[in-house]
């Protein structure tokens, strides 16, 4: 039954390190397995599709052609080569597969595909495997397994880059259930500083199913700054998991934002260890759902040293059957003293059938730490809708104005103004 | 005369509890009628329901528009209309800023009309220019929908939204509450600049004083759901010295 755990040929199999590497991942997800109900971390979002035994591996692309597979496809233009509207670096993923961009690139900034990396990139073999984990992670574990394709991505010291790289992952699926796992590795030595932008679209037959397994490993130096946005806007019948682990040194600053409105089953996972004084990030995600689609966000903060610092803002808005999940863990290890780790969950409920599961976790081992967590949830306020209907706005509209009210103090932490104003396009 | 607004027998309530009681009164193009009522008469309620609010419920009776069935229409189809009310609280809408409101509201009239949409070069000169006699500039229609907006700016705003959508029938409910003079003046300014001897206006209060401003041609008495008295602007003048338990002990 070809279930995830499939043989296949991989690249660089003489290289021992990385069997290895891939082996253990191999071995832990034999382990794990597919999460059922008893597994806590797992409990509100259940990945039951993901037991499916249909999955194919998708072929890599022939080069120069397009690649979607779209019947309206028309070369340059088409659905599976676009870019951001916005000036960015792009590198773009057709079905995982790594597709060839030009970009030049500025001094000091090193974008390789992995598989490359691996083979020449003395960083990337430093660091790749070492930062995400894998054993209460099974789907890191799998992505581990198949480790081949992704993007590595250094900037070194003290550069900081002049705009935004997008990291474009298209999926055009067909027929069949396709699988594929990409795994990111970002290194920001001392000093540097990049905004990130993922990208997750599809096209093809709309109830196209697949798996996009995605794995990130953050590394942010000391004193670096790494802005990291992501778009989660996968075909609706797809599942899109994804966990990216993160280490902060002294006085680095990490921030995430992710909205998801996408695929039937959609979890960002976001560990970030603050690793020394003056570490800091935020995380922060909106979604925004229908129909019968899980959306899941899970975080993991964890205070390491003192002086470090967290916060986050998580947003939904949720309509028909769907279910928005938020899980946030602030960890405060027992020598994190003067830490301050704050989280705050509001979530809109559209109809009577909408679901919020929201869970919280404050584990504070120092004392003289300030921690605080909320949640909220509600529906649109009669009063509101009533006053612009009344104004001759039509309901639907009304509806869609104050959902975006609703958002919008969230996306307003995406500080940069042109990624901030293509997300909100994209509500 | 061209009947604009005609109601005939309404009953309507509010959950259980009906407020509107039998109430009659036909509004003719390019008049203003003033409805005086105590507090708790029901003024709110009617003008709830003749704008379609969700929970007021009409029981029997008709309310016509331009000769069309009022009741039929959904809340955003009347003020297409033609109807337009100036709320007595208007409501805060935190996160819509206030131009983004006006103009979802501009265009959905004009389209409508089957005109074009206004774009936001054309909508900001209709701001200035209707905003200029009220005091309304563009650095407050940058802020979020009547956040923060004090009592006074609140009512400025709901004027500027008539002035700007020009409505057939204006309903204004207690358009005075919680103005000082001066800002009452602004506010009844703005309104007569809309009198043109086409539309048509209901004003809701309790207290004369607005009536010194905004001039009715007819004033009636509004108390346990229906009209008790109708007459000229000089009821209104009589009822300030009487007090209303004059009029409703005349029942
Ligand atoms: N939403 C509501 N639910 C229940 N009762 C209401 C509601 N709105 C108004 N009422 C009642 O209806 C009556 C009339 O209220 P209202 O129309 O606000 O009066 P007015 O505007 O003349 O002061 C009052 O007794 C009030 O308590
Ligand atoms: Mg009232």
């Amino acid at each position: 039954m070809p279930g995830l755990l499939q043989d296949k040929k991989f690249f660089g199999e003489d290289i021992p390190w990385l069997c290895a590497l891939r082996e253990k991942g191999a071995d832990i997800f034999r382990r794990l397995g597919v999460p059922g109900a008893k597994v806590e971390d797992w409990k509100y979002t259940k990945p039951r599709i993901l037991n499916a035994d249909d999955f194919v591996w998708p072929e890599a692309p022939a080069a120069h052609e397009c690649s979607c597979g779209c019947s309206h496809h028309n070369g340059e233009d088409c659905c599976c080569k676009q870019n951001l509207p916005l000036e960015a670096y792009q590198i773009r993923f057709e079905n995982g597969f790594w597709q060839h961009e030009h970009n030049h690139l500025p001094e000091g900034v090193t974008v390789l595909p992995l598989d490359e990396a691996i083979a020449d990139n003395e960083i990337c073999r430093r660091w790749l495997g070492k930062i995400a984990a894998m054993e209460n992670a099974p789907f890191a574990a799998l992505n581990t397994a198949y480790l081949e394709n992704g993007v590595f991505i250094c900037i070194e010291r003290g550069v900081k880059l002049d705009k935004p790289l997008a990291i474009i992952s298209h999926t055009c699926a067909g027929e069949s259930n396709l699988f594929y796992n990409l795994r990111n590795l970002i290194v920001l030595e001392n000093g540097a500083e990049a905004e990130i932008v993922e990208y997750f679209h599809y096209s093809g037959i709309e109830k196209s199913r697949y798996f996009a397994n995605i794995v990130n490993e953050v590394m942010v130096g000391k004193n670096a700054q790494l802005r990291h946005y992501k778009l989660q806007d996968e075909a609706f019948k797809a599942a899109h998991v994804s966990l990216s682990t993160v280490q902060v040194k002294a006085d680095g600053k990490y921030h995430h934002f992710c909205l998801q409105k996408g695929a039937d089953l959609g979890r960002d996972e976001v560990r970030v260890k603050l690793l020394d004084k003056g570490a800091e990030t935020r995380v922060d995600a909106a979604y925004k759902m229908s129909g019968w689609a899980t959306l899941d966000t899970t975080t993991l903060i964890e205070h390491i040293s003192p002086e470090t610092y967290s916060e986050q803002l998580v947003k939904g808005v949720v309509d028909g059957e769907a279910k928005g999940v938020f899980q946030g863990k602030i960890h405060i290890a027992p020598n994190a003293v003067h830490t301050e780790g704050r989280q705050l969950h509001k979530a809109l409920l559209l109809s009577d059938t909408a679901e919020i599961d929201c869970k919280p976790e404050l584990e504070i081992f120092a004392d003289d730490v300030k921690c605080s967590h909320g949640a909220a949830s509600g529906e649109l306020d009669e009063e509101q809708l009533f006053y612009m209907r009344s104004r001759g706005i039509d309901e639907d509209e009304a509806r869609q104005i104050l959902v975006e009210a609703f958002l919008d103090d969230v996306l307003l932490k995406v500080d940069s103004e042109s990624v901030r104003s293509w997300l909100k396009s994209k509500l | 005369m061209t009947p604009l607004l005609e109601i005939e027998d309404l009953h309507a309530r509010v959950g259980d509890k009906e407020i509107i009681k039998g109430f009659n009164l036909t509004i003719n193009e390019g008049e203003v009628h003033a409805v005086m009522g105590p507090n708790g008469a029901g003024k709110s309620t009617l003008s709830y329901v003749l704008t379609g609010k969700p929970g007021y419920e009409i029981t029997s009776g008709s309310v016509r528009f331009k000769g069309k069935d009022l009741t039929a229409m959904s809340t955003e189809e009347r003020a297409r209309e033609g109807i337009f009310l100036c709320m007595q609280y208007p409501v805060e809408i935190p996160g819509v800023p206030t131009a983004t409101f006006l103009k979802h509201a501009v265009n959905a009239v004009r389209k409508h009309q089957n005109l074009p949409e206004m774009d936001t070069f054309e909508f900001l000169k209709l701001v200035r220019e209707e905003g200029q006699n009220l005091g309304i500039g563009n650095e407050m229609i940058k802020r979020p929908v009547n956040v923060g907006f004090s009592g006074g700016e609140k009512k400025r705003l709901e004027t500027l939204q008539m002035s700007i959508l020009k409505p057939d029938l204006s309903i204004l409910d207690e358009a005075d509450s919680g103005l000082d003079i001066d800002a009452l003046k602004v506010v009844a300014g703005g309104v007569n600049a809309l009198r043109d001897g086409k539309r048509s206006m209901l004003v809701i209060t309790h207290y004369q004083r607005l009536l010194n401003y905004i001039v009715p041609d007819y004033v009636h008495i509004f108390a346990d759901g229906h009209i008790v008295k109708s007459g000229d602007k000089n009821l209104a003048l009589e009822l300030e010295e009487k007090g209303y338990a004059d009029f409703v002990r005349e029942k």
